[in-house]
């Protein structure tokens, strides 16, 4: 061989460099070992994840209609501007706020809040950065895909509420669940994600698992830029189950006007059907529009709005009819009479009381409206006659009082379909600390009590219960707005992963009414009065009808000392009632804050609601009545 | 030419050498297609590995040592060249001109085919050398041919490419007799400097951020820029790992160079996608076709029947061993991401030429080891 004619040792030199050729091939086929068999699942799943991207499709919630079918709350389609957290974890997106708060017309702030947020997700998931995008906004983000892949413009169907700010208590509004909601217990079992649109109050709130839909999904192959490639399978959402409530929206429009109208523009109308609970009307004033919470959280000057209603010092948002506890004044005087007659206080052949003009209680003198005599109870309700009750009251005793709030449930809610219902206050709940500041329980509060008042503080809808028993035979049922929730069908085949079963429809469940015992005898007495209260020269005799005998009960709750009862201090207007009073259909409970008397204030909107109901049993068709049929076929499609 | 091929010749033709080479080309092809099936670059290959065959044929057959005697003419004719692609002829991309657009000829590297008569220039003037080691003046000589490209090459600048020159030096002192102990104080010396000239370049900000991306993204890809880099050695690793015992063969529903995750696939990340498309199996198979090629290409030098033809055939060797452990290296995620073509498998008429080229010397040289 050639190469050992050199005296440099040059054959073990070429060796050398064979070896270290060898070797570092050896290394590279050790690495290549390493990364492919050892870590292959690793990186394959690294890439699949890097390409496969779910592509959410929003389920439709179901709508929300009056009992004739009309529409209450529906959604309709808008576009969002989303933002795709999968491109943005390679990028810095920190430089791009300003970019997105200028393009979109975002808020600074927001838009760092969303950042903040879209970083607790899981991979592949997106996170809206702007509802309702516009034209121009669309226009922004499609010439900006090269720049900004990150965002997407994605079809969404935005609930919408045709009324605005009619019904808003009831129905509630939805929005994201909030970081606070995700954390708790609640909700966090039930596999919400950021971003999920709730039901914040409302029969959004209450009724949210059977509204909610399954949302659906496409399963995309993307590119590194983020463009879909291929689509691997499309599993699609499962629209919510329609909601048909008890609600009468010629009912409800009555009462809003009447609140609307009303001097004070605060207050409550709640009409109910007396026979099984069904609300067909509960209005609430001030009132807000939960449009602005469905599209206005992501815009500065909807964020503004929501604060104002938040910061309103006459409270919008609070639901009077369930959440407002007020002093029932006179309207109290109705389960004070049964307890009375239950309790043996009073009998009804001898139900006389002194009224005496009003009753001394150590020194001091309480006095009634006007001077009675010793009349029988039904002229003490027809005239509402103070002093009658007060020496009733003392009769009865406080824990005779006690026993008529546990028989009439004021110590409970009410269970109505709605969260946040409060519990009245009575002398129940007040006797441990009034025993614990002062020692004892005085007999002026008892006296006051007895009319509804100091002590007693109670929810529109407990009243409203109460008042309607006695047109029923003392039958209380459980207020409720649900009518009917529609079915909806199943989606996909059975047995795949992916299948949703059919959501079946469902109606209200009526639990036994609670009875309050009373004889026929004590039940017509009670009765008898309320009747005399319209019919019969009574308090609110100025709202008699020719074609309806209205049985009610008028209050006056005093919110000050006499004297500072005036403006802003006025007394709250109540009537509590129903009609026919022979055998009650409806029954209307209205409450004007600091409007004064409640004959003058409250009573002329009862009649109001009590002339829409008559002039709809005229034409007893309502205008659309099959536009919900049609709707519900035209969704589940 | 091919009418004064003698019978000899073709008795003595390394075949096996050949169709390795061939082999690992087509091998190449397949994969640029893998890597775009929709993109043109396979069929362009195949044009360029025909071309490449014929210059192979060309100078295989030719005297070796004829080319050798001239190689002063090539080396000067490779300067200028070099030259030109720093004038406004060169054609620039991403702040670099390592192009050079000729009429008739068209857009090449200049770059990939000085390196044949660096070599030829460097092999004859050691290859005149008697026995004896290497002298301070010898060293100087070589250190000076040397540094023509080299300096050439850096002013466009191509530092990826003028690294890959330095194995074609090494190759040749080390042959021609430098002293052993000579060579260990330069591996000590390597290993101390390059670190701390890293250093020092980072503080002094000689070292662009670049440059430093690119070596910290080796160190932990997913946490230096992700988006540059990082991003580049991030993609490349994975698309290797997934590949698995067997690969995708050619599925482009998941493939990583047909949604564009892996940069430059059918160039600088051949390696890379022939991982995902063939899998351990495939990649194993490229690496001992390697080892076999590099191995004839060796014998060739022990049986080469001069000095220079030896030295000649260890050059492209060292050459080639380097240029496949860097950017099989830089595929694996585990050498920082430097431009460097895989050697016959890469895209690009300028390398596939070159390689070819520097294979038919040694085929060449093989056939005429008898002669003397």
């Amino acid at each position: 061989m050639k190469i050992n004619d050199y005296a440099q040792n040059l054959a073990a030199r070429v060796g050398a460099i064979q070896i270290v050729a060898f070797v570092l091939l050896a290394l590279l086929g050790v690495r290549l070992y390493y990364l492919q068999i050892v870590k292959g699942d690793y990186y394959s799943e690294r890439a699949e994840n890097q390409r496969i991207r779910l592509i959410p499709i929003p389920a439709p919630r179901g709508a929300i209609f009056d009992r004739n079918g009309k529409i209450l709350v529906d959604s309709r389609p808008t576009y969002n501007v989303v933002l795709s957290n999968e491109p943005i974890k390679k990028i810095d997106v920190t430089d791009r706020i300003d970019d997105y708060a200028r393009g979109l017309g975002l808020d600074h702030q927001f838009v760092i809040d969303r950042l903040a947020l879209i970083k607790k997700q899981n991979e592949f998931e997106t996170m809206v950065l702007k509802e309702n995008a516009t034209m121009q906004d669309i226009t922004w983000v499609e010439s900006h895909t090269l720049e900004y892949p990150e965002l997407r413009v994605e079809l969404q169907p935005q609930r919408f509420y045709p009324l605005g700010m009619v019904l808003a208590h009831v129905l509630g509004y939805v929005g994201e669940i909030s970081p606070n909601q995700l954390e708790s217990a609640e909700y966090k079992d039930k596999g919400f994600r950021p971003g999920d649109v709730i039901g914040k109050g409302g029969l959004e709130q209450y009724y949210d698992e059977y509204l909610r839909g399954k949302p659906g999904y496409r399963k995309v192959i993307v590119d590194s830029r983020g463009r879909v490639q291929s689509e691997i399978e499309t599993v699609q959402p499962q629209p919510g189950q329609d909601l048909v409530t008890t609600i009468d929206l010629d009912l409800q429009m009555t009462a809003e006007q009447q609140l609307n109208s009303s001097s004070t523009n605060r207050g409550t109308i709640i009409s109910m059907d007396p026979n099984n609970g069904e609300i067909f009307a509960m209005a609430s004033h001030p009132s807000f529009d939960p449009n602005v919470f469905v599209q206005g959280s992501t815009t500065s000057e909807g964020r503004k709005q929501i604060a104002a209603y938040w910061q309103d010092e006459k409270r919008p948002l609070y639901n009077r009819a369930i959440q407002g506890r007020y002093p029932p004044g006179s309207t109290w005087k109705i389960p004070m009479s049964i307890g009375a007659l239950q309790q043996g206080t009073i009998t009804v052949a001898n139900s006389h009381m002194l009224c005496g003009g009003g009753i001394t209680i150590g020194n001091k003198f309480t006095r009634c409206m006007g001077s009675h005599g010793s009349p029988p109870l039904d002229f003490a309700i027809t005239k509402s006659c103070d002093g009658y009750y007060y020496h009733l009251g003392l009769k009865m005793g406080i824990e005779g009082m006690i026993k008529t709030i546990e028989e009439f449930g004021y110590d409970k809610r009410s269970g109505i379909d709605l969260p946040n219902e409060k519990v009245p206050q009575t002398p129940k709940t007040w006797m441990p600390y009034i025993l614990k500041h002062e020692g004892k329980w005085s007999d002026i509060r008892t006296v006051y009590a007895s009319v509804g008042q100091d002590t007693v503080v109670v929810t529109p809808i407990s009243m409203l219960r109460v008042i309607s028993s006695v047109g029923v035979h003392g039958k209380m049922y459980i207020p409720h707005f649900l009518k009917e929730f529609r079915p909806i069908r199943s989606v996909g085949e059975e047995g795949d992963p992916s299948f949703i079963p059919s959501r079946p429809g469902f109606g209200f469940v009526n639990a036994d009414p609670t009875v309050i015992n009373m004889t026929p005898e004590q039940n017509a007495l009670v009765l008898k009065g309320m009747w005399g209260v319209v019919n019969n020269g009574g308090t609110a005799g100025s709202i008699k009808m020719p074609n309806l005998e209205i049985a009610g009960k008028t209050g006056t709750a005093q919110v000050a000392e006499l004297g500072k009862d005036t403006g802003a201090n006025k007394d709250h207007a109540w009537f509590d009632s129903f009609a026919p009073a022979d055998k009650p259909e409806i029954s209307v409970l209205v409450l004007i804050e600091n409007s004064g008397f409640g004959s003058a204030n409250a009573a002329p909107a009862a009649k109001a609601m009590y002339e829409t109901y008559l002039a709809k049993k005229a034409s007893p068709a309502p205008d659309n009545h099959d536009v919900a049929r049609k709707y519900s076929m035209k969704i589940s499609e | 030419m091919v009418a004064i091929i003698e019978k000899r010749d073709l008795r003595d033709f390394d075949w096996l050498t050949t169709v390795l080479a061939v082999a690992i080309a087509s091998f190449g092809v397949w994969q640029i297609h893998n890597a775009l099936p929709t993109e043109n670059y396979w069929s362009k290959q195949i044009i360029g590995l025909i071309i490449a065959f014929v210059a192979f044929l060309v100078v295989a057959f030719s005297d070796y040592r004829r080319i050798i005697d001239a190689a002063p003419v090539f080396y000067v004719i490779g300067l200028v060249l070099l030259l030109l692609v720093i004038t406004p002829l060169g054609v620039e991309v991403n702040g670099q001109k390592a192009w050079l657009k000729l009429p008739v000829i068209g857009q090449f590297q200049p770059s990939e085919f000085v390196k044949i008569p660096t070599v030829l220039m460097l092999a004859k003037y050691f290859g005149a050398k008697k026995s004896g080691t290497l002298t301070l003046r010898e060293i100087l000589i070589g250190g000076a041919i040397f540094a023509g490209p080299i300096v050439l090459i850096m002013l466009e600048p191509d530092a990826g490419q003028a690294i890959t020159y330095f194995p074609i030096l090494a190759a040749i002192f080390f042959l021609s007799g430098i002293k052993v102990r000579y060579v260990v104080i330069a591996l000590v010396a390597v290993a101390i400097m390059v670190p701390t000239a890293y250093f020092v370049g980072v503080r002094t900000g000689k070292i662009k951020r670049y440059q430093q991306e690119r070596i910290l993204a080796i160190i932990d890809p997913d946490q230096v820029d992700p988006r540059g880099y990082g991003y580049h050695t991030i993609q490349s690793t994975i698309t290797v790992g997934k590949g698995g015992l067997s690969g995708i063969k050619g599925d482009p529903e998941t493939s990583q160079s047909v949604l564009k995750f892996l940069p430059e696939p059918h160039t600088d990340f051949i390696f890379a996608v022939t991982a995902e498309n063939t899998g351990f199996i495939g990649c194993v198979s490229l690496l001992l076709a390697y080892a076999l090629l590099l191995s004839r290409l060796i014998s060739g030098a022990r049986e080469a029947s001069d000095r220079a033809g030896m030295l000649v055939i260890m050059s492209i060797v060292c050459g080639m061993v380097f240029q496949i452990f860097l950017n099989i290296g830089m595929a694996q995620g585990f050498l920082p991401v430097i431009g460097v073509p895989l050697p016959l498998m890469s895209a690009g008429l300028s390398a596939i030429l070159s390689t070819f080229i520097a294979i038919g010397f040694v085929v060449s040289i093989k056939m005429r080891r008898f002669v003397n």
